[in-house]
């Protein structure tokens, strides 16, 4: 069974053909070509494959494409460019927050999301936006680190959006 | 793993309560077997993570969408939460927050905000597993299962809809609606426990859930819902019988364990050992009684 799904990734509109109950994640890494959000787990445990289903942070491999229709996904490509990236994802990379890379784009969306409904976290604000993001490598510590730091840069530039200045576009195109 | 059979799944999407019904009802009369997909917090892991299956695989309809499944209501008396809603919406619902705190709490302790923003309290009921903590925060609140079908709507109370480890007494042609809770007055005690290995992404060992109301000292109202220890989730009706209509401050504590005792059937598995879950059942007992006893 093949279904046409379309729907929004990254602000542009796509559409794939796929059997519905492919994981999001899978459509994304495949057909959609966004390799960003990576599979850990596979099973909801270690948020390496989070994105932004309708702005809230999700699995991506719990979610069937059929399940997308009409609804606005936004990976990590969609928060920056590597030309030009988002004050978060430069922080991440400045205060040693990404080490070996698996957990960095799930880790970037969970604080994405924190940052989009809360300017000022406190670090335990922050422990558990990413609660359901697991890394084996930075002990958690310099994550926190950039994602304050992060707050605090996008609360000195007064952006209006948490991905200030970075056009939002898939990396596809 | 077997992300392959996903694929194979045939796929609908439910436009309506009642074209649900009819499909799951047409479907059941000839046999077929019918998978309502909501979070998918369950089933999409549990098909990744399983054998590849032969045979004729069930259809998979989405009702992760169903506006007739999402809405949170209070009519002033009573709490009607959607089996669609998500744990992130139940969380962040100003009536959720108001009359049911411990349901807004305890969705925190719910694996981690990815998990929460997906979850729902029909998934986790439907799936019947004794280790749910919002299953176990609900029962709490003594509330009653809606059900609707082809012949209408049925009411049942919380109580009767577990009947076994993963069973229930739903019909295979029934859709939990709603979950429809009379909370106690706003200000009345509440406690919630959960004992896992993390704080976060991890199920529970033990957790426990209780709602009360008081008259001066003594207990008029207490619901209790104990995750992980026993087939399905454990009510404690021995413990509560003990405990109503007395003052948590006249407690007996060797007739209090010996209550829990009674009311659990804890077995070692994967997380803990049957041993510690029953020695944590009755400090959590404890803990409730004393915070209680403190008010």
């Amino acid at each position: 069974m093949i279904a046409k799904v379309t729907l929004t990734v990254n602000g542009a509109a796509r559409t794939v053909e796929a059997p519905p109950l492919t994981r999001l994640l899978d459509a994304l890494r495949g057909p959609l070509g966004l390799t960003g959000a990576k599979e850990g787990c596979g099973e909801g445990e270690c948020g390496s494959c989070a994105v932004l289903l309708d702005g809230v942070p999700v699995n991506a491999c719990l979610v069937a494409l059929g399940q997308c229709e009409g609804r606005e996904v936004v990976t990590v490509e969609g928060l920056g460019e590597p030309r030009h990236l988002a004050p978060l994802q430069a922080c991440m990379a400045e205060h040693g927050g990404a080490q070996c890379g698996i957990c960095t784009p799930g880790m970037l969306i969970a604080a994405e999301s924190l940052l989009r409904s809360n300017a000022q976290p406190s670090a335990v604000e922050v422990r558990r936006a990413i609660a359901g993001n697991l890394c084996r490598c930075t002990g958690y510590d310099r994550i926190v680190a950039s994602v304050l730091a992060a707050a605090e840069a996008l609360r000195a530039t007064r952006g209006a959006s948490v991905s200030a200045g970075a056009p939002v576009r898939g990396a596809a195109e | 793993m077997s992300v392959v059979d996903l694929p194979r799944y045939p796929f609908a999407r439910a436009g309506s309560l009642g074209e649900l019904c009819s499909l799951v009802h047409e479907r059941c009369a000839s046999g077929e077997r019918t998978v309502l997909l909501a979070g998918g917090t369950d089933f999409m892991a549990e098909v990744s993570q399983s054998p590849r299956r032969d045979g004729p695989l069930p259809l998979v309809v989405d009702i992760s969408r169903l506006p007739e499944l999402g809405a949170i209501e209070w009519d002033g008396r009573t709490l009607r939460l959607g089996a669609g809603a998500t744990y992130r919406e139940l969380a962040e619902h100003h009536a959720v927050r108001e009359h049911a705190p411990l349901i807004a709490r305890m969705t925190s302790d719910i694996g981690g905000p990815t998990i929460q923003a997906r979850g729902t309290l029909g998934g986790n009921l439907a799936t019947a597993s004794p280790a749910a903590d919002g299953v176990a925060a609900l029962a709490a609140y003594e509330p009653t299962v809606v059900l609707a079908s082809v012949r209408g709507e049925r009411k049942v109370r919380m109580a009767d809809f577990h009947t076994g480890y993963k069973r229930t007494s739903r019909a295979d042609d029934e859709i939990i609606t709603a979950i429809e809770v009379a909370p106690p007055p706003p200000g009345s005690p509440w406690h919630w426990r959960k004992v896992g290995t993390r704080q976060a992404q991890a199920i529970a060992k033990v957790a426990l859930g209780a709602v009360a109301a008081l008259d001066g000292t003594r207990i008029t109202r207490l619901g209790l819902g104990m995750a992980s220890v026993g087939p399905t989730t454990a009510l404690l009706p021995k413990t509560r019988a003990l405990l109503v209509d007395g003052s948590p401050r006249d407690v007996d504590l060797a007739q209090l364990d010996a209550a829990v005792a009674a009311d659990i059937s804890p077995i070692d598995d994967i997380r803990s050992t049957g041993a510690y879950r029953l020695h944590v059942a009755k400090a959590l007992v404890r803990e409730l009684v004393r915070s209680l006893a403190n008010l």
